[in-house]
């Protein structure tokens, strides 16, 4: 039931809470840097010198790139660095911490960067009776993200804060406030970030003086992108019974109670071992120098009751001499801290995810042959303690979905207030596709639960000197990734009809803007710059009665604000992101995305529309630069013949649920190789609804559904 | 009149109403009839008043078309599945006329409806008709658009099914009050048995002949025949037009204070005299303020119960399509009412094979050399997540659902589980699927990724087998149709641990040494409802309209324009019978 007794309510916000403590680690992320579709090497030692860290593996991995080490003891040498210099059989890089004892164990992998499409991917069987990917023909790299869902609020054109049901970023912060996709490789998404507010990223770049609405004047302050509250693993801790100094050596000596797991190179945490909290002479971190001592040099100082060898370990310091030794103590204690697995911290993700709610939702972009980690993190809407609502994740439109992670609630299972859901998809074919929650769809939509995800096609990673031609026909070789008229049906991009005889040219992989919205084999679906536009609408009144503990009303759902990326005119031309402040007193990026539309002039630009609308069809239309339709519903436009049927309008429709790839031509007159003869002069064009009641923002007859299309030099 | 509803409190009805109808599953076809006497192609049809019920308890007055008399059981198609004397009344949408290409068809058409409602008639879009009017002996009267009968009046309406495909019929008087009150419904018509190509029929390719196997005589393997449901081997006279199975989806929407209002002045108006005063409607149909999305005249849940259910004596089709995987999967959909619906299909995308019986053809006119065998001029319909139904417009588009590209063994496979069914192999064939053996239970599995693991618990162990790890499941909620594991068929929680009791054994994929049976980390606490992971545990994805509200019932989420289609494992019999 929607209505509450008001008598209720602080029970239901003490058990809301109580729900978030108890399960505090339910919140988790799920970012591996290995798998078997995207395998690392086995490591078969490891060894630090100075800062030069030596691996021994057969990765061989490119000076300059990003491995990533998981699984070697002592934990000290797990992470991710760039390779310095490399051979076949090992590689090194420089770390920061030093001390580290010879490692074992673990496996070094490569996955953190788009490797160039040289061909398909080819596959033999393994040991586990499965097809296993052969060295040298992986394809695509691992892709991580974390969201949340919860609540926010979002400020319309008018000025009026609305209430949302909303998913907000917990991954690539910095990057969504600066419009871009907060989906990151695991070497960004698997570290550990600073110190957060809540509010953040806006907190940190928004100048002190605010007003309700605008944008952040020092964007950029804020620079982390990896897993809100991502955090070590809970340290094992163990009783310690007895700590003696050889002042001779300068090595101390460890009795402990119970085994510690620790291994040379380890940094463990004492603590305790004084009289009063915090003086105790060998409090504080130490690196471990040996294990397993008993017997061998153990000072007779220091009784064994019979623990076994393991529970005992030294460390050398280096100033303090003829410290006391600790006997049968009651307070010393030291505590091996876990390495990152997943595990996160609560109170970052309560921080920062809290009100947090972005419209459209965080973006997301991935890669064809990438495996995708998605982690929902359900945080709960503070605004409505009388929901215990999940959300989920619906990932519209991909081809052959599994129903356990298509997000709908009904055929699936859906995530409870104070937990993480991880989805896992291996990238779909390429094209502009969205997402959504999939719970009590009429209202969780309208709240705001939408947004943009896009695949981005092989083609983008073939290089200059391979015709794309050839490699649509590569991709034939794998079964995957084959597509023919001939065997099936839904096959949307055959070889095409004709060979242009062009190569590859996108370099949105390599920190350029250009690509392929398609694996199109003719280049027909380049672009030099893309712009996501998500359009949507908001019914002010079912956002009111939404946030008041009302019932609501489906059948007369009237939309009063037409949004693209979230905001109608003017906000749609304001740069960078807009900010909100909510009832937590912090401002936070609520509408990171802007819709401008810039075009250097000659140029195409790619702009993938997705319509998200819950009540009604919208029309966009343009104004000056003639839309070029390629794709429709993530699918090139061809047919079976390889025939391109893209076609030129000025003006497209699309229902909830559907998306459409539009090229605008910054170029009047094109030459026959493509180059630029006359540009279409400088100046601002517009992108609108001729559904003119639309181009409203609720009572305002003035906004709406419109953008500006900025052609510039 | 408001009707405040109380979200949860209606998820909680529908869960139990949900509960109570989908003890047994229902399957769909495209059940229609080729006649109503012993001619077919003759159809004699009424419009008539009567009552449509709504998943809300709402009984809405309606118009709709019927029989004037109950046909033989053999005028139903498809054979598997008839009701003899079903279409005895009127019904919405009306019957589904099923002819055959080159047909002479006739529809007599005799005018029931209240004396105040006027004349009606029915419109064919698509077809060259001929009408009892423009005979030597006039019967009915001419209306704007075609030939009207009047109140208590005959007229006859006779054309050639010209060209095979799906289009709509409709009233072609007073269109706004007519149509929106149900006179409305679909004419299918089959390609000519000698045009239908070689390649949809012939032994050799994989169209339907798994969906007919008879499983019974499979030692080990439960189950019993699958039955034909189709209406003809293909849609059209195109290689590419072969299909297994096949679904009519007609889709409408109602404002009941329309249906109010007419039946409120039909009963002020009494047993009136044409042309009387007072004896006509004035029904206002606009502002428009729909409350009831259908398909197929039914609203959530009711859309999935069985075709021709008894509750529903005047809305005998249903919605509720099943597959098996790689099953070519024909959809007919139609927009009947007056709005647009974006009818997202959850699971793939479709192609669109025609619109209004156009088969969509590529420009380049050398043919294809079909992996079938056919050969012929491409498709080059679009291929939509979305198919957009507009009101008066037929489309038909193939579908199917294969685990290709998951990568991980949607059916569990796990080579070190003592369940043999967890050890079945995967041979591909040129397309990666395992089609060598017909009798097969993974029939159409996709070989890359057979016995790759889905998870590896516990958690934080990712890199030892992955690739992800499914949180604690009390951490998470059930929905209806959720099969109790990620995997497909029945049991596949017990395929993917290798036991049903016990504690599970060391093995390579999946498993947790020690942890209990059938727990992989996905098992719900209790058993799940509307698709018994004992017994179907099919991938369930929801086909409904994206203009989301219209999934509502008159306010009540969940409802409207939405039904679950289930992908099937292949020891799971669909029977579109009950």
């Amino acid at each position: 039931m929607r209505n509450r007794f008001p008598g209720r309510l602080p029970i239901l916000l003490f058990v809301c809470l109580a729900t978030v403590a108890a399960s505090a680690q339910s919140f988790r992320v799920q970012c591996p840097t290995s798998t078997i579709t995207h395998p690392g090497a086995a490591i078969t030692a490891a060894s630090e010198s100075g800062s030069t860290v030596t691996i021994a593996s057969t990765l061989s991995p490119p000076v300059g790139s990003i491995v990533s080490i998981a699984g070697v003891s002592p934990l000290g040498y797990n992470g991710s660095f760039a390779v310095v210099s490399s051979s076949e059989s090992s590689f090194t890089y420089t770390d920061t911490v030093s001390g580290l004892g010879d490692g074992k164990g673990g496996i070094a992998s490569n996955n953190n960067a788009e490797p160039a499409y040289n061909g398909a991917t080819t596959y033999a069987p393994n040991a586990q009776g499965f097809m296993a990917p052969n060295a040298g023909t992986v394809n695509g790299a691992i892709k991580c993200q974390q969201i949340s869902g919860g609540d926010g609020y979002s400020t319309m054109g008018d000025g009026t804060q609305t209430y949302m049901f909303s998913f907000g970023p917990l991954s690539g912060l910095a990057d969504i406030a600066s419009g871009k996709p907060g989906t990151e490789f695991p070497y960004i998404f698997n570290t550990q970030g600073p110190a957060m507010s809540p509010g953040d990223p806006a907190t940190t770049d928004a100048p002190p003086a605010i007003t309700s609405t605008g944008v952040a004047s020092s964007l950029g302050a804020f620079t982390y992108n990896g897993a809100v509250g991502l955090a070590k693993n809970v340290a094992n801790l163990v009783s310690i019974y007895d700590v003696a100094e050889d002042p001779a050596t300068k090595t101390v000596y460890v009795q402990t109670n119970a085994p510690l797991g620790v291994n040379v190179g380890d940094t463990v945490v004492i603590a305790g071992t004084g009289t009063a909290p915090g003086n105790g002479p060998y409090d504080g971190p130490q690196t471990v120098a040996a294990i397993n001592v008993v017997g061998t040099t153990f000072p007779a100082t220091i009784t064994n009751y019979g623990f076994p060898a393991p529970d005992n370990f030294t460390f050398l310091v280096s100033t303090n001499t003829a410290l006391p030794d600790v006997n049968s103590s009651s307070t010393a204690s030291v505590a091996l801290p876990g390495g990152y697995d997943g595990h996160v911290d609560p109170r970052p993700i309560m921080d920062v995810g809290v009100m947090n709610g972005n419209i459209p939702a965080p973006l997301m972009a991935i890669d064809e042959d990438d495996e995708f980690f998605l982690t929902l993190t359900n945080v709960g809407m503070i605004m409505r303690p009388d929901l215990f609502e999940q959300h989920t994740v619906h990932f519209h439109g991909y081809p052959n979905a599994s129903s356990f992670y298509d997000g709908v609630p009904d055929a699936s299972v859906a995530i409870n207030i104070g937990a993480s859901f991880t989805y896992y998809y291996l990238a779909p074919d390429a094209g502009t596709y969205f997402w959504h929650c999939h719970i009590t769809p009429p209202e969780h939509l309208q709240m705001g639960m939408v947004g943009q995800l896009y695949v981005r096609p092989r083609q983008d990673r073939v290089s200059s000197t391979v015709k794309l031609i050839d490699a649509l026909r590569a991709q034939l070789q794998d079964l995957r990734t084959a597509c023919k008229s001939e065997t099936d049906i839904l096959c949307s991009n055959p070889i095409p009809a004709v060979d242009t005889g062009l190569s590859g040219a996108a370099t949105v992989l390599a920190g350029g803007t250009s690509g392929y919205a398609y694996n199109d084999g003719d280049g027909s679906t380049y672009y030099d710059v893309e712009y996501p536009i998500q359009i949507h609408g908001f019914d002010p009144n079912f956002h009111f009665v939404g946030m008041t503990f009302n019932p609501e009303g489906f059948s007369d759902m009237k939309d009063k604000y037409f949004l693209l990326n979230g905001r109608s005119y003017p906000d749609t031309v304001i740069p960078g992101p807009l900010y909100t402040m909510s009832t937590d007193g912090s401002n936070h990026f609520s509408q990171p995305l802007s819709a401008i539309i810039n075009i250097p002039a000659g140029k195409k630009a790619l702009l993938r529309i997705s319509d998200l609308d819950v009540s009604e069809y919208q029309t966009l239309a343009s104004l000056g630069i003639p839309m070029h339709v390629i794709g429709y519903n993530a699918k090139l436009l061809r047919d079976q013949a390889g025939n391109n049927l893209d076609y030129y309008t000025n003006s497209i429709t699309l229902g909830g649920g559907e998306s459409l790839d539009v090229i605008l031509d910054a170029c009047a007159v094109r030459a026959t190789d493509g180059s630029c003869t006359t540009a279409v002069p400088v100046g601002t064009y517009y992108l609108y609804t001729p559904n003119l009641d639309h181009l409203s923002n609720d009572a305002e007859n003035f906004g709406g559904l419109m953008t500006e299309v900025r052609i510039t030099n | 009149m408001k009707k405040a509803i109380y979200k949860t409190q209606l998820l909680m009805a529908a869960i139990v109403a949900v509960t109570l109808l989908f003890a047994v599953s229902a399957q769909a076809a495209a059940p229609g009839i080729i006649g109503t006497g012993a001619t077919a192609g003759t159809f004699s049809l009424i419009a008539k008043a009567d009552y449509l019920s709504q998943p809300d308890g709402q009984a809405v007055y309606s118009w709709g078309y019927g029989c004037t008399t109950p046909p033989p059981s053999a005028s139903f198609v498809p054979s598997k599945l008839t009701r003899a004397g079903f279409c005895n009344t009127m019904q919405v949408p009306g019957p589904t006329l099923v002819v055959t290409e080159n047909q002479s068809v006739t529809v007599t058409l005799t005018n029931s409806l209240p004396t105040a409602a006027g004349n009606t008639s029915i419109l064919f879009p698509g077809f060259n008709v001929t009408t009892s009017c423009s005979a030597a002996s006039p019967v009915g009267q001419q209306g704007l658009l075609t030939c009207e009968a009047t109140p208590g009046g005959t007229v006859t309406y006779t054309f050639t099914a010209s060209s095979p495909g799906t289009r709509a019929y409709y009233s072609g008087t007073q269109g706004d009050l007519q149509v929106e009150m149900g006179l409305y419904g679909a004419i299918i018509v089959l390609p000519d048995p000698a045009k239908i190509p070689g390649a949809c029929t012939k032994p050799s390719i994989r169209t339907n002949l798994y969906g007919v196997k008879d499983w019974a005589t499979n030692a080990g393997i439960p189950g019993a025949p699958e039955q034909d449901y189709r209406l003809a081997a293909s849609a059209y006279d195109h290689p590419d037009t072969c299909y297994d199975r096949e679904y009519l989806f007609q889709f409408s929407e109602m404002d009941p204070r329309i249906h109010t209002q007419a039946e409120a002045q039909v009963n002020a108006a009494g047993a009136c005299t044409v042309g009387a005063a007072g004896c006509s409607l004035n029904v206002p149909t606009e502002p428009y303020h729909p409350a009831y999305f259908m398909i197929n005249g039914r609203s959530m849940p009711d859309d999935m119960d069985p075709n021709y259910a008894s509750q529903y004596p005047h809305q005998p089709y249903n919605g509720d399509p099943h597959m098996h995987p790689g099953e070519l999967t024909l959809i007919r959909v139609i927009g009947q009412g007056r709005w647009q619906h974006p009818f997202h299909e959850h699971g793939n995308h479709v192609r669109i094979l025609a619109r209004d019986g156009n088969l969509i053809l590529s420009s380049t006119p050398t043919a294809i050399a079909y992996a079938n065998g056919g050969f012929a001029t491409g498709l080059a319909g679009p291929l939509l997540f979305t198919t957009t139904t507009t009101p008066g417009l037929a489309f038909d588009g193939i579908f199917y659902w294969t685990a290709k590209g998951l990568n991980w063994d949607a059916y569990g496979h796990n080579a070190g589980s003592n369940d043999p069914l967890a050890a079945l192999s995967c041979t591909p064939d040129a397309n990666g699927y395992n089609t060598g053996n017909t009798a097969a239970l993974n029939y159409f599995e996709w070989c890359q990724d057979h016995n790759k693991p889905l998870q590896k618990a516990p958690f934080g162990d990712v890199a030892g087998g992955g690739p992800a790890t499914l949180p604690d499941p009390n951490l998470f909620t059930n929905g209806a149709w959720y099969g109790g594991s990620p995997y497909l068929g029945p049991n596949a929680t017990t395929r993917a641990t290798g036991c049903s009791t016990g504690l599970q054994a060391n093995g390579p994929n999946g498993t947790q040494p020690g942890a209990a049976c059938g727990q992989t980390g996905s098992t719900p606490p209790s058993g799940t409802i509307a698709n018994p992971p004992g017994s179907e545990a099919g991938f369930a994805f929801m086909w409904h309209s994206h203009n989301e509200r219209e999934i509502t019932t008159n306010n009540i989420f969940p409802g409207g324009m939405l039904m679950m289609m289930l992908v099937d494992s292949r020891e799971y019999v669909i029977d579109e019978t009950n």
